[in-house]
């Protein structure tokens, strides 16, 4: 349901971005592709993104000139990133940036995303960053973002009905399921969500 | 529905918006080399593309499932503040919120993709 709801988050400011000048970049994190999920590389795919609006800026380009020019390439390291992406912040418009997931990064790349995030925004304080996770991460962001706002995902119950209805509809197996099992499960299954 | 990532509806495009084709020779091959860096910049900022996955993501959405969030007032603040204090914003889901109702759901039905 968190999925649902970064997407949903996405969605809404990227409607904004058309009517406004804000840009937005951003990701989903996944426990089975947590190898590529490096601070790094997260926040240059949130880069990425950000450069779709107004084209490749000349000082990165000239920084990737240089870098590419050491033997076989250098990687781009973090560090650097994070400056680039400050100063790319500075001409673009209010920028929001959303990842999704935080939990299921590795703890180290989670708290190098966390520590560079906070750095960016320290430059840039007109950005704004959605996160969002499992319950267990909260006090990684507090230490970073000591004021961050905290909204706990407890989905009313017209939303669970909703989501069970769709799931029920797309049973690839109906013939094991019958009328009065469904009702069941409309019953039972929403009411137990809401009192965890 | 926009695509992710810019304001710029065409942003799934690799290809520079800013170049312009010409009829010129010479010109349309500055282009083509310009174009071939960007996405090697690009390639080498990141090897992630978020766009596919919103856009599985997206497709699987509930309609109205989460609105209440945009709703909230905590949201809605986060939204048009401006400095440090406020930058980020953190939603959480309790693990049984989302994992155990699928867990429910699969014990009375096959599996299916999603987690």
């Amino acid at each position: 349901m968190e999925r649902n709801i970064s997407s949903l988050v996405i969605d809404w400011l990227c409607n904004q971005a058309r009517d406004g000048d804000i840009a937005v970049g951003g990701l989903y994190c996944d426990y089975l592709a947590q190898e590529q999920q490096s601070a790094t590389n997260i926040l240059g795919a949130i880069l990425k993104q950000l450069l779709e609006r107004d084209g490749i800026p000349e000082h990165l380009r000239q920084i990737f000139r240089k870098e590419k020019r050491g033997f076989g390439g250098r990687a781009v390291q973090l560090l650097d990133l994070v400056e680039i992406l400050k100063t790319a912040l500075i001409s673009l418009p209010k920028v929001f940036i959303c990842i999704d997931g935080l939990d299921e990064c590795i703890p180290k790349n989670r708290r190098e995303l966390l520590e560079s995030l906070r750095n960016i925004v320290q430059a840039s304080p007109t950005t704004r960053v959605f996160l969002s996770g499992r319950p267990h991460v909260r006090d990684e962001v507090k230490r970073c973002f000591a004021e961050a706002v905290m909204i706990a995902v407890v989905p009313p119950i017209a939303d669970i009905e909703r989501y069970l209805k769709m799931r029920l509809d797309q049973d690839p197996t109906p013939s094991a399921m019958d009328g009065n099992l469904r009702v069941e499960i409309m019953r039972v299954v929403p009411r137990k969500i809401s009192q965890m | 529905m926009q695509s992710f990532g810019s304001r710029n509806v065409n942003c799934g495009n690799l290809t520079n918006s800013n170049n312009t084709i010409t009829l010129n020779d010479n010109k349309a091959i500055t282009v083509n080399k310009t174009d071939d860096e960007d996405n090697q910049i690009k390639q080498w900022l990141s090897t992630l593309e978020p766009r596919h996955r919103h856009q599985s993501v997206q497709a699987n959405r509930v309609n109205g499932v989460g609105g209440w969030l945009l709703e909230r007032g905590e949201f809605r603040g986060w939204r048009g503040s401006r400095g440090i204090e406020q930058a980020v914003l953190f939603c959480y889901g309790d693990p049984g919120v989302g994992k155990t109702h699928i867990r429910l759901v699969r014990k009375l039905s096959p599996p299916s993709r999603d987690r």
